[in-house]
């Protein structure tokens, strides 16, 4: 893989967050990747190193997987949810910058494999985060591949602060009848910061489940991607998938591109989705000033409760509690 | 006590209050009656300070201090109250975490510590029993999936919670069904006192056979253009409003 193959603006799925741009050319040239991949696994299968690659067997290797990615690095993890098994995988992306922007950009990539085999749940929380000291370059990409048994389940919850680019990736193979697919995700961009939250989610099979609830906010200077197909395939009949996309931009200069799309071949299913972009509810937040609440407290909670909607009842109460403090430290001004 | 002076308001490019006088004094509640667009909602919300509802003449002064140059919130804070007609649903918030904050914005406004969380919570507990509210309601966002007559009880529970020096109760009727309509006026009237004085809206007359007024004033086209007692509201019911339409 050479640089002049990482993708631009102009390639469809890469429209909104330009990877090339991002990334520049000098580094990416020097690396080897199989070809035929795509880009986020190309790049995190050539930085990956003996260290970075795992393999996980929910049962025999505990039920709770923790992995921890920081810059500069390539992983490649394999997951493996056997026959009724389930399991918890919590991935951090973190990187810290302290380097002059001179120096190019602190790249990541991150591969995660799964395969959930029947009756199996695999439950998977990824956080997305960086810090820059000085105003500096980071690019963190992570992408999930995901095969679904015969009435497995795939549950999931992004948490999206957005790097100078940041992508998280999601697909989903609904391979087995009656399996359960639900994308919870949340992005919150403020200036220099672009999180996109891209999914293909493909039912191969019949009598699947999709639910997909994404929302982001985004203020002066910062830009949210939403990029989400659900693909039901001829043979999946009874397939039931629903998407709903909202993004609330905060102040002028803000982005939000959105991209839903529904492909569907089979004529006996279930298929709802909604999109929306747009600023603060004014009726809500005169109605929270008419009881009391100063205008700024007023527009924090209003902003909170939209975004913790999303958090799924599922999440392990010390790790809600970990996203509703990076909430409101977001809504309070702080990267 | 409310006192309201030749008050003017514009809503967009069109005067809807022309010249409004009325003053209700503490410890009494008045009812105001009229006509679809008579203006009775643009009244309660330039008195509440939503945006777009522009003062352009007049005085309104709430025990005695203007009450016009504050923003929404300090109005909260003074003690005036606006029960919504259409109250507003909040997803993601729960009803127990935007009282919370409500009590605590006004209490902070007025100098007074947070009231701590076990006090908070026994207080609304016993206000929601009072208004027959279901507990599991209260762990619920505010007004998501509510019925009207649950908004509309919820509209009673913060009021009964914040306990305002002046209310306006915008067609509080409105989507109660009887038996509920009679519980929420129980609770309205549980917080009649000399240190309140309240305004109800409405269309119709049966709200006030729960809710006795002590005034019954006619708004029409932007002013008051009749004032009387109880009495006025059943001529009303029986007469329609024609008559004052023609005069105003």
């Amino acid at each position: 893989m050479i640089a002049a193959e990482l993708p631009n603006r102009r390639v469809e799925a890469w429209k909104y967050s330009d990877l090339r741009a991002a990334i520049g050319g000098d580094r990416i040239a020097r690396l080897e990747a199989p070809t035929g991949a795509t880009p986020i696994a190309a790049l995190a299968t050539a930085m990956s190193t003996g260290e970075t690659r795992c393999r996980f067997t929910v049962g025999e290797d505990g039920d709770v997987w923790t992995s921890e990615l920081f810059h500069d690095t390539g992983q490649v993890t394999k997951v493996l949810a056997p026959v009724g098994t389930e399991g918890l995988l919590v991935e951090n992306l973190t990187s810290i910058a302290y380097q002059n922007p001179s120096d190019g950009p602190k790249l990541s990539a991150a591969l995660t494999e799964i395969v959930v085999e029947d009756h199996a749940t695999l439950t998977r929380v990824v956080q997305q985060r960086s810090w820059s000291v000085i105003d500096a370059d980071i690019v963190q990409l992570s992408e999930v591949r995901v095969t679904l048994g015969e009435g497995a389940k795939f549950r999931q919850f992004v948490l999206a602060e957005g790097a100078k680019l940041a992508r998280i990736e999601t697909h989903v193979s609904v391979q087995g009848e009656g399996a359960e697919v639900e994308l919870n995700g949340l992005y919150m961009c403020h200036v220099g910061r672009h999180a996109d939250l891209t999914s293909v989610i493909e039912h191969k099979a019949g009598a699947g489940q999709t639910r997909q609830l994404i929302k982001g906010a985004a203020r002066k200077g910062g830009r949210g991607v939403f990029q989400g197909k659900i693909v039901v395939e001829r043979g999946a009949q009874k397939t039931d998938a629903r998407q709903y996309h909202h993004g609330m931009l905060l102040e002028d200069g803000a982005e939000i591109f959105a991209k839903p799309e529904l492909l569907i071949h089979a004529d006996d299913v279930q298929c709802a989705h909604g999109n929306t972009a747009g600023g603060l509810d004014e009726s809500a937040l005169f109605y929270m000033r008419a009881r009391g609440v100063p205008e700024a407290q007023a527009r924090a909670l209003l902003i909170e409760a939209f975004l913790s909607e999303t958090i799924p009842d599922w999440t392990p109460p010390d790790v809600r509690v970990e996203i509703e403090t990076r909430i409101r430290t977001w809504l309070g001004g702080a990267p | 006590m409310i006192e309201l002076n030749n008050l003017h308001v514009r809503v967009g490019d069109a005067e809807i209050i022309k010249g409004l006088t009325l003053s209700v004094p503490s410890g009494e509640v008045h009812a105001i009656m009229g006509p679809n667009g008579a203006g009775k909602s643009t009244l309660a919300y330039a008195l509440s300070g939503r945006e777009g509802y522009a003062v352009t003449d007049g005085a309104a002064k709430l025990d005695g201090a203007d009450i016009l140059a504050l923003a929404p919130e300090e109005r909260a804070a003074k003690g005036l109250f606006l029960s919504f007609q259409y109250p507003v649903e909040i997803p993601g918030l729960s009803a127990i975490a935007f009282l919370k904050a409500a009590l605590n914005a006004q209490r902070a406004a007025r100098g007074e510590a947070p009231m701590p969380a076990p006090e908070l919570l026994k207080l609304l507990r016993a206000k929601a029993d009072a208004l027959r509210i279901d507990q599991d309601m209260l762990k619920r966002p505010l007004n998501v999936g509510f019925s009207g007559g649950e908004k509309k009880r919820f509209e009673a529970l913060q009021m009964a919670v914040l306990e305002p020096r002046f209310a306006i109760l915008d067609e509080t009727d409105s989507g109660l069904d009887i038996d509920a309509l009679r519980i929420v006026a129980d609770n309205v009237n549980a917080l009649r006192g000399p240190e309140r004085s309240m305004l109800v809206i409405t269309h119709y007359q049966r709200l006030l056979d729960y809710i006795k007024p002590d005034r019954v004033h006619v708004l029409a086209r932007g002013r008051i253009v009749a004032s009387g007692g109880p009495e006025l509201a059943l001529e009303l019911e029986r007469d329609g409003y024609d008559k004052y339409l023609r005069a105003a």
